[in-house]
């Protein structure tokens, strides 16, 4: 118990004791499936009601009809946190952002300095958990490792911030870099568990499209979605865009660690997919670029519609910044096959509403599907075409929703 | 008029400021299985994570938990000691999991 900081210890105590005597939320009942695993629903500081798959860590996931925006609001975008000790509170007077390693000129940035020394840009873009989706990997294959999120690990913000090649150039790169390492304030339990640590080719952090972002939605970042500085990598999975990010460090040589080498990666082949045999048989990679995706955000499943409504069904579709080229919707179970109206253009890394107006003109239950295809081609793959993965990451076979038309 | 404005000027302030205090982080209480141990589970597993893990993952292999477990120990630096980590297995394996060789 030695190894336990200090300060957690003390805070596993005080949480025991609220369980017992203030008004605590408890899932009553004992749960030992994932079946049954309900998640309770409970408002988190700055956030409205959300399913809570765990509160420490906090995960939290945004309901499926928040994809009927394209802009998905501060307080119902979903949080995910991979250490146990989060700051609770942020003095920006003493806050710094350090720049270190192999520099000419290291630098310490308080959020003020980021504000007023340097050029500030925008970028509408999707955020997505890599494991994003993946309990629909058990529909038609084995449940994968990893906690079984539906489609709601995912959002799209306006990001307001530096670019993080400003930054760099600030501090004088030297010419023996080749990696750029990042990491947050989140601490894990125990000293001596690996950091959340994060690494990029140096030539991807001086890319020009990754910042260092302040301001989600023209506020500040809700403090579960990284107050007050949060990375921002445009296209890419969520697994680098590390909260409440304080350090970053240039390196001349890649630096080993379980949070690179073997969590969020995929098998190394060319379906990044388990062909045969063991998964811990395949070399493996990083997950990186987003894949093609369309979610359905109404109607939402097990909507009940009266029988001649007009409705107008919408979503958003997004890929890893080549644009959206089509969403096609079937409203049979996927025999026929309409467009659907694309609307307003946020930008190629951001979502693309659609809308397609349906009037159903029989009764009975409807399997609405959607369908993305991107401007070079890529297309979602149908439920059963998808290859599995054991990390269960980068699911985006086409989405669908029943209904009953009544 | 005036007054309008500078009331609503006011409001966008205080809607984009910072939180000022200290946030308060809910708890939840999910329940767990009792007997077999799970005084042995709670000690360990929940020093880093929530129940809400496991709730989460569904029913698993003995292989399965045996791997999470491992992975725990091997690369989060758990200090669970070799009997409590076959403690927590087995219970694990009873009554969130199954008898199998399955990998997942």
């Amino acid at each position: 118990m030695d190894k336990i900081n200090r300060r957690h210890f003390l805070g596993a105590g005080l949480i025991l004791g609220a369980s017992t005597l203030l008004g605590k939320e408890t899932a009553q009942k004992i749960i030992t499936d994932s079946k049954d695993f309900v998640p309770p629903v409970i408002a988190f500081p700055e956030k409205k009601p959300l399913k809570v798959i765990s509160d420490r860590p906090p995960l939290l996931e945004s309901p499926r009809d928040i994809f009927t925006q394209a802009i998905t609001p501060n307080d119902q975008f979903f949080v995910r946190w991979h250490m146990p000790d989060i700051p609770t509170y942020i003095d920006l007077n003493e806050f710094r952002l350090q720049v270190q390693g192999s520099v000419e000129t290291p630098l310490s940035l308080s959020v003020d300095d980021l504000k007023s020394k340097f050029e500030p840009v925008e970028i509408t873009s999707v955020l997505q958990c890599g494991g994003n989706s993946r309990k629909y990997f058990a529909g038609t294959g084995p449940a994968t490792h990893g906690v079984q999120w539906g489609h709601g690990a995912m959002g799209c913000a306006v990001w307001k911030g530096v670019r993080l090649k400003d930054i760099l150039n600030r501090a004088g790169v030297k010419g023996s870099a080749k990696w750029v390492g990042v990491n947050g304030l989140e601490k894990p339990a125990m000293d001596e568990t690996p950091k959340f640590f994060r690494e990029m080719n140096i030539d991807e952090a001086l890319s020009g499209e990754l910042i260092v972002a302040y301001a989600m939605n023209g506020e500040d970042l809700p403090y579960l979605n990284g107050f007050p500085l949060r990375l921002v990598i445009p296209g890419h999975f969520s697994d680098s865009w590390v909260k409440m990010l304080s350090e970053i460090t240039v390196m001349d040589e890649y630096r080993k660690s379980f949070f690179m080498d073997v969590a969020y990666t995929v098998p190394d082949n060319d379906c990044e997919c388990i062909i045969s045999g063991s998964d811990f048989e395949y070399k493996r990679k990083p997950i990186a670029v987003m894949k093609v995706k369309s979610v359905i955000g109404y109607p939402t499943p097990n909507t009940v519609i009266k029988k001649g409504s007009r409705v107008k069904v919408t979503g958003v579709a997004f890929d890893q910044g080549k644009g959206i080229k089509e969403v096609m919707i079937s409203t049979d179970g996927g025999k026929s096959w309409s467009a659907t109206e694309l609307q307003k253009d946020y930008g190629k890394y951001a979502y693309r509403p659609w809308v397609y107006q349906w009037e159903p003109k029989a009764k009975g239950e409807y399997t609405i599907m959607v369908r993305a295809i991107n401007r070079i081609g890529n297309i979602q793959p149908q439920v059963n075409e998808i290859g599995w993965n054991a990390g269960g990451y980068q699911y985006n076979a086409v989405d669908s929703v029943n209904v009953k038309i009544v | 008029m005036k007054k309008i404005f500078l009331l609503t000027l006011f409001l966008s302030v205080t809607a984009f400021s910072q939180v000022a205090k200290p946030i308060e982080m809910p708890y939840v209480d999910y329940p767990m299985v009792k007997g077999d141990h799970d005084e042995v589970a709670q000690q360990y597993c929940l020093i880093c994570h929530s129940w809400g893990y496991i709730l989460n993952q569904g029913k698993k292999s003995r292989p399965y938990w045996s791997g999470t477990v491992a992975k725990m120990v091997n690369e989060f630096k758990a200090p669970i000691g070799k009997e409590d980590q076959q403690i927590i297995i087995n219970y694990l394996v009873k009554h969130y999991g199954y008898e199998s060789t399955a990998q997942h």
